[in-house]
């Protein structure tokens, strides 16, 4: 009887092989690939577009395929003197690196500094940060663009840069690791004549690379993407940034609708790329942090 | 040799000057760093109770005083009850906000959490090819988003209209028409809402499937030999085993939606008649473009006491005090 109520032999496979499969997979299949389709389809309709004329984007119903593919579309951006790309991709990289590797200098080593040192009022000091991580940026970014524009760093690449060397957010994640360092190690490399800053580059640093590289990757990719701060700061049109550049271009365009998609095209899409190959560091990072 | 000679050196006492100096070091320089951001806190604190515009010269400290007078609590007492412009177009922002977050949130969880228990079942080999894809738009720089649906939601030549006269249905004016709505919100804010939850979903999916990953499966399989129908698991089992997931993907999801901008700025920069006007939008206009920093900077206070009331209110309602 009891073999009828627990018939373990023949559940256990089945079960095992896969959880929660009785909806059936191919009705699994079919939802998911629906919201496949529902994401692509606007990158798809963005390139497509971009090879159309711009005569063709207001055809009505519209086209999907173009019907005279042609890449005059990007022939007039690369040849436009007033869009040098080259050098909006330079002023991104610029920001987005100096960004990134200074933020995760000061959060390696500020980091390293809470886990591992005692002094007086750290616990003080480690509080301020986070509070600091729970302060949204909008708070700050009047009196930040103030000080800014007293220093007379509007419209320049470092007054993007300065207010973020430091990043509490950072310092808390990087503390994390820097506590599972064993102390013995450090010690060792003390007791050997190492002094604290080569324990530091040379003990610490390759310790903490994966969550430099996670951290890493966010940082450049929140910076590379970001909009409003930018926008504020940099007002002059040949220091912008990528995204600042593309809404100008976008407004100073109307009604050529292909070819702000092509613009569109070369903008995000090189970069996609990029994260696209970094996708595992940064789905760790969500994951790990829930941070955007 | 040397080595020697260090070990000589370094006695005990040696060692805990060189990491106090180590410290010193570091502690100085941050202290100095983290003043400034106490000065510019500060600062933010000072200036919502200030008439501050940047244009004017004002008292001798920071400009406040003088032409840039100090008002007191009347910036808030305006935002509850002034009949000026501003105050108007503040309440229709505040109200615009809550529309866009309390769409956004309940309809990111209703394709986040299915797609992504959904995604979880089926085989290792898809699994990761589809949450590559469904993560792209994540990846996408919001300007790119804006403007890509900016060209489907297009009045004349957009796909969205195509489909709408394929099945027989009028085309929308979706950025631009003030008139038309649904369920008592503009077709702009739908608009807006649906580039935004496209380009968002991707996040909280990631997160659910970590989340789902990490659960014990044996409840789940346990519930399904004794006959509970998979939605029965889903919904007593799966649910509140990620219950902690669903408070942190409820509170970062509302955060984030309280604060947009980017999407919205490009996409209709508050139009039609300020349909789209959001609280992050009407504080940039007000600070950047009209020169009311003051304003703007009593407008940042709300926003920010209400993401905290937010996140202390969804804290307390999704808290669970078990584990398993």
């Amino acid at each position: 009887m009891a073999a009828e109520y627990f018939p373990v032999t023949t559940a256990r496979p089945k079960q095992s092989s896969r959880k929660s499969p009785r909806l059936g997979r191919p009705l699994a299949y079919v939802i998911l690939t629906l919201g496949l389709v529902f994401t692509l389809l606007p990158f798809l309709m963005m390139i497509l577009s971009s090879f159309k004329t711009n005569t063709e984007m207001l055809r009505v119903p519209p086209t999907f395929l173009p019907e005279h593919a042609s890449l005059e579309n990007y022939t007039k951006i690369f040849n436009d003197p007033k869009l040098p790309l080259l050098r909006f991709y330079g002023n991104s990289a610029f920001v987005a690196i100096f960004n990134s590797v200074s933020t995760l200098f000061t959060s390696a080593l500020i980091g390293y500094m809470f886990a591992k040192f005692t002094f007086p009022g750290k616990r003080i000091l480690f509080g301020w940060f986070l509070t600091m991580m729970m302060i949204p940026s909008q708070i700050t970014m009047i009196p930040s663009y103030l000080i800014l524009s007293r220093l007379g760093l509007i419209n320049s690449l470092w007054g993007l840069v300065i207010f973020s060397a430091v990043d509490a957010f950072g310092i808390f994640m990087l503390r994390q690791f820097c506590e599972t360092l064993p102390s013995e190690l450090l010690d060792a490399a003390r007791i050997d004549g190492a002094s604290e800053w080569q324990i530091f580059g040379r003990i610490v640093i390759p310790q903490l690379s994966a969550p430099l590289a996670t951290l890493g990757i966010l940082n450049f990719m929140g910076n590379w993407n970001a909009y409003l701060w930018p926008m504020i700061v940099l007002q002059k049109i040949e220091v912008r940034t990528l995204p600042i550049i593309l809404t100008w271009f976008n407004s100073t365009h109307t009604g050529q609708a292909a070819l702000v998609m092509a613009a569109t095209v070369l903008i995000i899409m090189p970069i996609l790329f990029v994260f696209l190959f970094f996708q595992r560091w940064i789905v760790q990072g969500f994951t790990m942090t829930g941070f955007k | 040799m040397n080595l020697n000679q260090a070990r000589k050196k370094k006695s005990k006492g040696g060692l805990a000057i060189a990491k106090s100096r180590f410290v010193i070091g570091v502690t100085v320089p941050l202290l100095l760093y983290e003043s400034l951001g106490i000065f510019v806190l500060g600062w933010a604190f000072v200036l919502m109770f200030f008439d501050y515009s940047s244009g004017r010269l004002g008292g001798p400290i920071l400009g406040l005083g003088g032409s840039n007078p100090f008002v007191g609590f009347s910036h808030f007492i305006e935002m509850i009850k002034g009949t000026s412009v501003e105050a108007n177009l503040f309440r229709t922002s505040l109200r615009n906000t809550a529309i866009f977050a309390f769409a956004v949130l309940p309809m990111n969880l209703a394709i986040t959490l299915p797609m992504a228990w959904l995604l979880e079942s089926i085989g290792n080999r898809f699994k990761a090819l589809y949450r590559t894809i469904y993560f792209l738009p994540v990846l996408t720089s919001s300007v790119g988003v804006a403007l890509v649906w900016m060209s489907m939601y297009d009045a004349r030549g957009g796909w969205i209209n195509a489909i709408i006269r394929f099945f027989g249905g009028h085309p929308v004016s979706w950025l631009s028409d003030p008139r038309a709505g649904f369920a008592g919100v503009s077709v702009a804010m739908w608009a807006v809402i649906i580039a935004y939850l496209w380009q968002d979903y991707g996040y909280n999916m990631v997160i659910f499937i970590a989340a789902l990953q990490g659960i014990p499966h044996e409840l789940e399989e346990a519930a399904l030999i004794d006959g509970a129908s998979p939605w029965q698991v889903f919904r007593r089992i799966t649910i509140p085993l990620i219950r902690p997931t669903m408070l942190f993907v409820c509170v970062m999801t509302m955060l984030s939606s309280f604060q947009v901008f980017d999407i919205i700025q490009v996409m209709t920069n508050g139009d039609p008649g300020y349909q789209t006007q959001v609280l992050m939008l009407d504080i940039y206009k007000n600070a950047f473009r009209y020169q009311n920093l003051g304003w703007a900077a009593a407008e940042s206070f709300v926003l920010f006491v209400i993401v905290m009331v937010v996140t202390i209110f969804q804290m307390r309602i999704l808290r669970t005090d078990w584990e398993y």
